[in-house]
């Protein structure tokens, strides 16, 4: 039986693409067969940023109208082992996703995984609270910025109030992802600090990925940014993966890097 | 997700305070044959009424110095007449373990208002349940019902608690709307709206452990966050109404 994980933030942008694949590539790294599903049908980006949108044949979409077998249309991750992309339709939009439709596929997914990574579409309509709804956990991603922590206390909202778990009487397990996060212009009061977002949200705290180069030059090369083990959004990454499989992390990346003598003469480095 | 799953994760049935409105049959006296006779012009003259109505059986009224009606008696008369007693209330002459060997609950004299306080204590210590997007709590017509919330309300949630107070333990998010009939307590930021004695109730107030509301108001009588930014903002306060001002004071 897979545990289900849906990546969701409410306001779009804020990096949870980007998380869902770090997230599901870190995840298959630990040695847990996982699958990424891209729940944004329409505006599908999980491929790109996979670097397997030349491979994709058949898609969620699909499989919920039994066009394609799972097996058919699930594309397996070149670079890391034990991991799966099934992609979202392009052509199609929200409501083409059924109820019955996605607890049939994540039924059988749960069968051949250990973990199963769901990327929410932005927004809290139908394609977002389809991915939630059947998830045993969420990852909120968040920027630190006033109106991106205002649309996750509403999608924490909706996860207390329109999922599965919570119409069983249950809660799904909440963790916070702040991503972008800029120590410096956080000491400049441009942006709000860790200690502001999570009094506002009152969610465990799962990572902290700095604002970096290094998440940018992977999307364009359609490689999840974990694999860039040198880079700090990378490590970051790792270490949120690493607490959210129980182990005790210490958070990095929070102050202001000092640039040191040499570094000042000869530049930035890395 | 199997169905076998399913049946270990959840309970099978939970408790709910509910109040439906049911008829009592008030005897003034008791007399087997006239009350036959009695209930079935009644049952003749309003048929759909009568069938298998569940009532009541009140004896308040029987005087003292009568004998109590045969409860195996009044109970056949009852349903020859296509009612349907649900038990007994108002005279404490009558054998508590009488009424339940008949089947009937025994209402005893207590007053609707204390059965109501009553069931509200039992809810108030049976939470917490998840706050759904639009939480409305009717309250029994009489009796205070206080709701208490032990999770933080979040932006686009709406908890409306009619006739009573409502206690929350965490945080009101912006965006956020909580309304009570009576007090709003919060021990955490009040961050989004918060709305006071919504049916004109005057007296009521709101206190918090961090004023920072997008708008508080009692009664009708409001104030938006402009207007709060005093000595009092983010720091623990309440608001009350004198007159037609909202007021706010640190706690």
């Amino acid at each position: 039986m897979a545990e289900i994980i849906v990546v969701t933030s409410g306001k779009g942008g804020v990096g949870k693409t980007t998380s869902s694949a770090a997230i599901g590539t870190g995840l298959a790294l630990r040695g847990h067969k996982t699958v990424l599903v891209d729940f944004d049908v329409g505006l599908r980006n999980l491929d790109l940023i996979m670097g397997c949108e030349r491979r994709v044949v058949f898609d969620l979409v699909n499989v919920i109208n039994q066009e394609a077998t799972l097996n058919q249309a699930l594309i397996k991750d070149k670079r890391t082992e034990g991991l799966f992309i099934l992609p979202a339709s392009q052509t199609r939009d929200k409501d083409a996703l059924t109820v019955e439709g996605v607890e049939r596929v994540l039924n059988e997914l749960s069968e051949m995984f250990d973990y199963i990574v769901c990327d929410s579409p932005a927004g809290i309509e139908k394609g977002a609270q389809l991915a939630l709804y059947f998830a045993d956990t969420a990852i909120v991603v968040t920027n630190p910025e006033v109106s991106s922590v205002r649309d996750s206390d509403r999608i924490l909202g909706v996860l207390q109030s329109k999922s599965r778990k919570a119409e069983q009487g249950g809660s799904i397990r909440e963790h916070l992802l702040l991503t972008r996060y800029n120590p410096a212009r956080v000491q400049a009061g441009e942006m709000l600090s860790v200690d502001d977002v999570k009094d506002i949200l009152a969610i465990p705290l799962l990572g902290v990925i700095p604002e970096s180069e290094a998440v940018l030059k992977a999307s364009n090369q359609g490689q999840p940014v974990v694999l860039d083990k040198d880079s700090d959004a990378g490590q970051a990454y790792l270490d949120a993966i690493a607490r959210f499989l129980g182990e005790e992390r210490e958070h990095r990346f929070l102050d202001v890097q000092r640039k040191g003598l040499l570094s000042r003469v000869f530049g930035r480095k890395g | 997700m199997t169905s076998e799953n399913r049946s270990t994760d959840t309970p099978l049935f939970r408790f709910k305070n509910s109040r439906v409105s049911l008829n009592e049959l008030i005897l003034l006296d008791f007399d087997a044959e006239r009350l036959r006779i009695e209930l079935e012009q009644h049952s003749a003259r309003l048929p759909s009424l009568f069938q298998q109505m569940p009532v009541l059986l009140n004896l308040d009224q029987i005087p003292a110095e009568r004998p109590l009606p045969p409860l195996q008696e009044l109970l056949e008369i009852c349903r020859g007449s296509q009612l349907n007693p649900i038990g007994v209330k108002g005279n404490e002459r009558y054998d508590a373990e009488l009424c339940r060997s008949l089947g009937l609950a025994d209402f005893g004299q207590t007053t609707r208002g204390e059965l109501a306080r009553s069931a509200a204590q039992d809810t108030a210590v049976s939470e917490p349940t998840p706050v759904a997007d639009k939480t409305v709590e009717p309250a029994a017509a009489e009796g205070n019902r206080t709701r208490i919330l032990t999770t933080p309300v979040r932006s686009g949630q709406q908890v409306y608690v009619q006739g009573g107070d409502l206690i929350v333990l965490s945080s009101v998010g912006a965006g956020a709307e909580v309304m009570a009939d009576g007090n709003i307590h919060v021990y955490g930021p009040l961050r989004g709206r918060a709305m006071a004695g919504v049916n004109g109730n005057t007296d009521a107030r709101i206190f918090c452990q961090s004023l920072e509301a997008e708008l508080i108001s009692i009664a009708g009588y409001f104030k938006a966050s402009e207007d709060l930014q005093s000595d009092h903002w983010q720091k623990p306060a309440q608001a009350w109404l004198s007159g037609t001002r909202l007021d706010t004071a640190a706690l």
